[in-house]
């Protein structure tokens, strides 16, 4: 037995060399960038369940613009179905996502789900609520959320696109749900920036989506105007990882 | 009798339509044929999604107008090579219609043997649900509620899933009871043969609008301005309508599970009967509590609750007219984009029924368009409503867990069917206590 430890261990060795050298995975990163004079959010009217929604300062979620001009909610996912998932970005499908029914809003907004993995939906809100999930290759589905209830959903299959999540009992409330069959997706943070870690190295084709926007077809990277079909953009991951840098949308790509 | 076409695709040469909501085609037929004559039955495009699909991409050189007629064009002539005409209905193996039944709910009213009478759509249904099941019949805009549309293959009164489509047993009760409440009669007068053949009619426009719905879908997504469809087996039969027919066949295998009936409901009996007591009374704190049925049909299930809300059909209309008059409002687009916003504009005015919001159900009046009896009033709550806001408080899929466990749903039933009698006086004494004479 001992004498089979170094064998055994060399092997081993081999083996995991084989699965991820360091070099075959790289992140993308970038920064959604509004070229204009940001729009300030509407304020949306509470007039249901006013007691505990109209407590909230409740605003328009449908186009947020930071202080700095970053651009939150774009969602950015790879396109090739087909692409080799990293042992690492592999784990991510174990963990519940969350999405909460909280003080009346979304939470989060834009929400990111992989086929299979289980996605719980919560009410932590003192009112009910309903989830009405618009999936078009899932089944939709449209169920009622108690106060301090949840109810958990699998998805079966990937969405082209966002599909949308609302409660018909609080008609503001407006919410997406992503559904994609890899961990490869990100949903742009308050201050605009994204990034998807552990992809493999070489040209990959990324869509951009936005719920204002629709598919972003026209947007300027490195100071580069650059013109994107459907949203779709091939990138090169590198080794190192690449920063695309800030991608500036113009504000006409909004008004629509 | 309508004789089966063969199977059209691929292969078949496809005849090339120019025209869309008008084919000139039909207008040199009616000119040759001469006066009198009334021109065959045409379907029409669903142009409400064949407009909002084409929404033109920044930058699109082509003129935005003669683009989409072509697209729409391509569409018009895969859906009659898929499914034929109004006249002669084609049904494609995969998609497992019975094309004899199909051939008895077709075509104008007409009878060519003795005891039997084909053309049977026509003569009971199209007037509201229109020729293309599209919901927008000659009468349609002066009913209240509309005719349902067929083409989303969704449909409210049925016993399987939410999301599932309904069976064929679903569509043969609804014919058979009607929808109480609604212009939609009962027709447990006719044959059962011809019930069973209107009942396939109804599932062949659905599964042609969905085909329609679904082409569109796959423009919006995947096809560039020069693209075509691919016409070809592959993609039309295998891609687009496989799945499609695949929701409609497990239907018949889709049914929700029925719990038990707890031992202290009787349904034999009313609701202020002492053996109903127990079971009202925790129906009734549901109803306010886990249900959240108080939401939307309000604390008095008047149907008074706040909720005023749009049904999946209406609510497609109502955001899309808002992008749209947003979009002609700011007055800043490209010509692709304001040929397209003008189009839209035209084809919310003249090819869609003005939305209406959908008022929760006054629960007092023992009015139920889905049916009365204690099952069906299960089905609803188990459910939900499929296309309508009314959400589901049983689980969202076999294996799920719902806001109410299965077999406590029962006593918000029974609770349900003590309101139009008020035995509790939630309504106050000085109001009439039966529903007859409160309303």
């Amino acid at each position: 037995m001992t004498r089979l430890m170094p064998v055994l261990s060399a092997a081993l060795l081999v083996a995991s060399a084989a699965v991820a050298p360091a070099d075959e995975w790289g992140s993308i990163k970038g920064k959604f960038v509004f070229g204009g004079d940001p729009p300030t959010a509407s304020e949306l009217k509470a007039d249901k369940d006013v007691e505990v929604c109209g407590k909230h300062k409740l605003l328009a979620e449908e186009l947020i613009v930071g202080g700095d001009k970053g651009i939150a909610n774009v969602v950015v996912f790879v396109r090739d179905k087909d692409v080799k998932v990293s042992p690492e970005a592999a784990k991510a499908a174990a963990a519940k996502v969350e999405l909460d029914n909280a003080n009346c809003r979304f939470e989060p907004h834009v929400t990111f789900v992989q086929v299979g993995q289980e996605l719980v939906v919560k009410n932590s809100d003192t009112v009910g609520h309903n989830s009405n999930i618009a999936t078009i290759k899932n089944p939709p589905s449209n169920n009622l959320i108690p106060a301090g209830g949840t109810a958990s959903l699998k998805f079966a299959s990937d969405e082209a696109i966002p599909a949308q999540v609302t409660c018909n009992i609080h008609p503001w409330m407006k919410g997406w749900l992503l559904v994609r069959p890899n961990p490869y997706a990100a949903v742009s943070k308050a201050d605009g920036t994204f990034e998807i870690e552990d992809l493999p190295v070489g040209e990959l084709e990324l869509q951009f989506w936005h719920e204002k926007a629709g598919y972003l077809g026209e947007m300027s990277i490195g100071g580069k105007a650059e013109k994107a079909s459907k949203g779709r953009k091939k990138v090169t991951v590198a080794a190192g990882g690449t920063d695309l840098g800030e991608i500036v949308l113009a504000p006409a790509v909004f008004q629509k | 009798m309508i004789k089966p076409r063969q199977s059209p695709l691929p292969g078949m040469k496809m005849v090339s339509r120019s025209g869309l909501r008008v084919v000139p085609v039909l207008a040199v037929l009616v000119a040759a044929v001469g006066c009198g004559r009334t021109p065959p039955a045409a379907f029409r495009l669903n142009m409400v999604q064949a407009t909002k699909s084409a929404a033109p991409e920044a930058g699109m050189e082509k003129p935005w107008a003669g683009w989409a007629r072509e697209r729409q064009a391509q569409v018009a002539t895969i859906l009659e090579a898929m499914f034929g005409t109004p006249d002669e209905p084609v049904a494609l193996a995969e998609t497992g219609l019975d094309h004899a039944k199909l051939a008895l709910a077709a075509g104008p009213v007409r009878s060519d043997i003795v005891g039997r009478k084909n053309g049977l759509y026509r003569e009971h249904c199209a007037h509201c649900h229109g020729i293309s099941g599209d919901g927008m019949g000659p009468t349609a805009a002066f009913l209240n509620p509309y005719p349902r549309d067929y083409r989303p293959g969704k449909f409210k009164f049925k016993g399987t899933w939410r999301d599932a489509r309904p069976s064929r047993d679903d569509l043969v009760r609804l014919l058979h009871q009607g929808v109480p409440g609604s212009s939609m009669p009962s027709f447990a007068l006719l044959p059962p043969a011809q019930v069973d053949a209107l009942v396939e009619y109804v599932r062949y426009l659905s599964i042609r609008g969905e085909t329609e719905l679904a082409l569109y879908s796959y423009a919006e997504q995947e096809l560039g301005t020069d693209d075509r469809f691919p016409e070809t087996r592959e993609f039309l039969v295998d891609e687009i309508l496989t799945p499609i027919v695949e929701k409609w066949q497990g239907a018949e295998e889709a049914a929700i599970p029925i719990a038990a009936v707890p031992a202290n409901v009787d349904f034999s009996k009313p609701g202020d009967d002492p053996a109903n007591r127990e079971s009202v009374a925790r129906g009734r704190t549901l109803f306010h509590g886990d249900g959240g049925c108080v939401k939307c049909h309000g604390v008095t299930a008047l149907g008074d609750g706040q909720a005023n809300d749009y049904d999946d059909w209406n609510k497609v209309i109502v955001e899309w007219s808002k992008e749209v008059s947003g979009g002609l409002a700011a007055g800043k687009s490209d010509a692709a984009r304001s040929a397209w916003l003008h189009a839209a504009e035209d084809v919310i005015e003249g090819d869609a029924l003005r939305p209406r919001t959908i008022p929760p159900r006054n629960l007092r009046l023992g009015l139920y368009r889905g049916g009365r009896r204690p099952l069906d009033l299960y089905r609803r709550l188990y459910t939900g409503i499929n296309g309508a806001p009314m959400p589901g408080v049983g689980p969202s899929g076999p294996g799920g867990k719902g806001s109410v466990p299965d077999e406590e749903i029962w006593h918000i039933v029974n609770y349900i069917r003590s309101l139009p009698y008020d035995f509790d006086g939630e309504l106050g004494v000085d109001r009439p206590l039966v529903a007859k004479d409160r309303f």
